[in-house]
């Protein structure tokens, strides 16, 4: 790829996806369909919505742009609604099998300015970093669209308005993206020994971890390194536009910049197989039937390990045997 | 290559411990607990490994292959595919030469952990795209085991090698590393070839590479 392109990319990775597949010579087809059948549902859902003035936020596959008819509507309002437009929210999102996943985190309204103000110690909550955490790395506005945007703002600003060097990663926010998703992991531990050892659960949830909670914390930790490359001044603006696209496409033009295209075609490939299984009914009831003790012996179970080791790999050469791999040794762990 | 990060050994150069699978797996973990290629290169063997397997092992390895023999074969191939068949789900890839194929509508039950590894000059067939093409046709959950030693015997100048990258790239599972002799035996990688290498290797950072020869240092 001409320097220019890759300096193209890396400001603006919207479409990267896209890129890839033509330089590398891949192909994608279930990412591919299910940005457009997110995209198409978001346009339906804003529609429904067009006379709700509060910020009304999709979290998960929405914001990642991998919806399939069998994923959830993990909504959230920003600010303090009335009643009225939580029951507009209800009657748009969720139903028919689709409600939010976590019912104290979506479903409900919240306020930014917790987002913003309680970041560690005490008061910053499990549910106030999964909640400002999904806002940056996969969230979509479905009505309320500026509103969303200034909490983003806020947000990233609350990160970056103090400390932050130029050309250096911006280590407030990359410590609290890897303590997120660090909590993940152990949450899903924790999650285990609170249902005594039989989270029905489970299997589901081991499987998300290797692919679509790797793509969430590698399409966050990726723009936060590449702010090397820009001022302090510069920092908010690259990672809010960084942050617009799906991480699929920030990972995307990570691989493309980096010069490792066809280790991207490969890691993306991977998870492609991953958004093919999950848009299909059987495949997703099977996962939800499965429990610990049995997935060892299940051929669906062996494909998703197959699946995460591959996408993992892919990463990893990413981080570690690019250009990148300086910044990965010497952020990653202190 | 030492910057590699998935790097492990063929236990196929360990001859004095030939058979011995337990002594094998020390041995190559010593080397690097990473990844390991576990070799029946001869038919003899397989059976030996296959048993040893069974009985589920405790291996350090995050990367486990088995290349499947090539020498010494005088079990029905069907008989051979259906004992390949019988290795455990956590073996990540099977390695199978083309000229050891007979009929590939056998191996399709290996599914994704059939890896078909690319041959040298002396091998009257899988040296090249054309060559493979077929095989992958019938075979479309195979890999493709990249062996960068046996691409180079088949073009000096590694351009066919860049070929079947190009070609198959979306199916490497692994690459096999080493130089080779005259007699296209292989040998320990030398600083010429690692050169030489490089630009394909940097096309296969994100899967394991076994060593086929003792590490030169």
């Amino acid at each position: 790829m001409d320097p220019r392109g890759a300096a193209e990319l890396l400001e603006n990775p919207a479409g990267a996806l896209d890129r890839l597949a033509a330089v590398g010579g891949g192909s994608f087809p279930n990412l591919v369909a299910a940005r457009g059948y997110t995209n198409a549902e978001l346009d339906r859902r804003a529609a429904e919505l067009a006379d709700v003035e509060s910020a009304v936020v999709l979290f998960g596959s929405w914001g990642r742009e991998e919806l399939t008819s069998q994923s959830d509507d993990d909504w959230a309002v920003l600010g303090d609604p009335s009643e009225g437009v939580l029951t507009r929210c209800r009657e748009v999102l969720g139903g028919a099998g689709r409600e939010p996943g976590q019912q104290d985190l979506f479903g409900l309204s919240f306020l930014c300015d917790d987002l913003v103000r309680n970041i560690g110690l005490d008061a910053d909550t499990n549910t106030n970093l999964t909640r400002r955490m999904l806002l940056l790395l996969e969230s979509r506005a479905v009505a309320g669209r500026d509103a969303y945007e200034r909490c983003v703002a806020q947000v990233l600003h609350a990160y970056l308005g103090h400390g932050v060097r130029d050309y250096r990663p911006p280590r407030f926010l990359l410590n609290d993206l890897i303590r997120y998703w660090r909590t993940i992991c152990v949450d899903f531990e924790g999650k285990r020994r609170g249902a005594g050892g039989d989270d029905p659960k489970y299997a589901e949830r081991n499987a998300k971890l290797r692919t679509s909670r790797k793509v969430l914390f590698a399409g966050g930790l990726l723009p936060v390194l590449l702010c090397h490359q820009k001022t302090a001044g510069e920092m908010q603006d690259f990672l809010a536009r960084q942050l617009a696209a799906p991480p699929t496409d920030r990972l995307a033009a990570a691989f493309i910049t980096q010069g490792a295209v066809a280790e991207g075609v490969r890691a993306l490939g991977a998870y492609d197989r991953w958004i093919g299984l999950l848009s299909r009914p059987e495949a997703r009831a099977e996962l939800a039937a499965l429990r610990e003790a049995d997935r060892e012996g299940s051929e669906l179970f062996e494909s998703i390990r197959e699946i995460g080791d591959e996408l993992q790999r892919g990463l990893l050469a990413l981080l570690y045997e690019t250009r990148l791999s300086p910044l990965t040794r010497w952020y990653g762990l202190f | 290559m030492s910057q590699h990060l998935t790097l492990g050994c063929s236990t196929g150069y360990m001859y004095e411990q030939r058979g011995d699978w337990p002594g094998l797996v020390r041995q190559a973990a010593a080397e690097c607990s990473f990844a390991v290629e576990l070799a029946a290169l001869s038919e003899p063997e397989l059976p030996g490994l296959v048993r040893y397997l069974e009985t589920g092992p405790s291996l350090p390895f995050l990367f486990v292959s088995v290349h499947a023999p090539s020498k010494q074969r005088h079990v029905p191939e069907v008989d051979l595919v259906a004992m390949l068949a019988r290795l455990p789900r956590s073996i990540d890839a099977i390695v199978v030469h083309p000229d050891a194929i007979g009929d590939p509508s056998l191996y399709r039950g290996l599914g994704r952990t059939l890896a078909i590894e690319n041959m040298d000059s002396r091998k009257p067939e899988g040296q090249t795209v054309e060559q493979l093409e077929p095989l992958f046709a019938a075979l479309p959950d195979a890999g493709l085991c990249f062996d960068v030693a046996h691409a180079k015997s088949v073009d000096p100048t590694m351009a066919e090698g860049a070929r079947i990258l190009d070609a198959f790239g979306d199916r490497l599972r692994h690459v096999h590393l080493s130089s080779l002799d005259d007699d296209c035996h292989h040998v320990p990688l030398t600083e010429d070839d690692e050169s030489l290498f490089g630009p394909l290797l940097s096309r296969c950072r994100d899967v394991p590479w076994i060593l086929e020869a003792p590490p030169s240092s």
